[in-house]
């Protein structure tokens, strides 16, 4: 699958229904929904919102992979960010401590099997897997 | 699709996928509530870090009257979620 999305928060419901599609066309294991919508969602809206200098519309490409999927996300004339290398967020801080800051990146680092960044002649791409662990 | 409504016993409902897009609703339904408050999750299909935000954002606005928000009926997968972020040692969660 590969397909594109505008730059807005709007675009979370269709891209939720193409992912449901691609599962199911696919045959990949439902299980792994959740973190990869969760993995999508946060790529997508950090994208939308802090690449604000591009109006380009955002590539999601997905494509299944031994018991699970591999997720790209791309996003055209931006500045380098590396996702992976984001500071970690203390999930111990007592709550007059804690904001939502960091949050979404924090989850992805945390959900999915692997991240892996590339930045190339002004576009970022940021790629994640998630599959059924065996056994 | 993502609903908030108050249950007869004065309860909060949410339902549906609770998304950056769906956040600002929200938050702007939890923003009337001035007591302490118990949301009940049981319809609730998914949360994205910008309902994590609302939560908390919420969770520390009554607090500072004492009160807080209390979570009940969440599903594993949220459960989940809720533990990944810490959220499980901020706030008072009841499981299904």
């Amino acid at each position: 699958m590969q397909k594109t999305y505008s730059r807005s928060f709007d675009q979370i419901q269709e891209i939720v229904a193409d992912t449901e599609r691609f599962f199911v066309e696919e045959n990949i294991d439902e299980s792994l929904r959740m973190k990869v919508d969760l993995s999508l969602e946060e790529l997508f809206v950090n994208m939308v919102s802090y690449n604000t200098e591009t109006e380009r519309d955002i590539l999601i490409e997905m494509q299944p992979i031994d018991r699970g999927i591999e997720v790209s996300l791309t996003d055209f004339n931006v500045e380098r960010f590396d996702p992976t290398c984001v500071s970690e967020v203390d999930i111990d801080a007592p709550l007059g401590e804690r904001t939502p800051g960091g949050l979404g990146l924090y989850l992805v680092l945390k959900m999915a099997d692997s991240i892996h960044y590339q930045y190339h002649d002004r576009t970022s791409k940021i790629t994640f897997t998630n599959s059924v662990k065996e056994g | 699709m993502f609903e908030i409504g108050l249950k007869d016993n004065g309860e909060v409902i949410v339902s549906g996928r609770l998304d950056a897009a769906q956040a600002e609703k929200a938050q702007q339904f939890l923003d009337t509530v001035g007591d302490r408050c118990v949301l009940d999750m049981s319809g609730l299909e998914y949360i994205s870090s910008a309902g994590l935000g609302v939560l908390l954002r919420t969770h520390k606005r009554l607090m500072g009257g004492d009160v807080g928000l209390e979570l009940i009926n969440v599903n594993k997968h949220i459960a989940d979620i809720f533990r990944y972020s810490g959220f499980d040692k901020l706030f008072v969660i009841r499981t299904i």
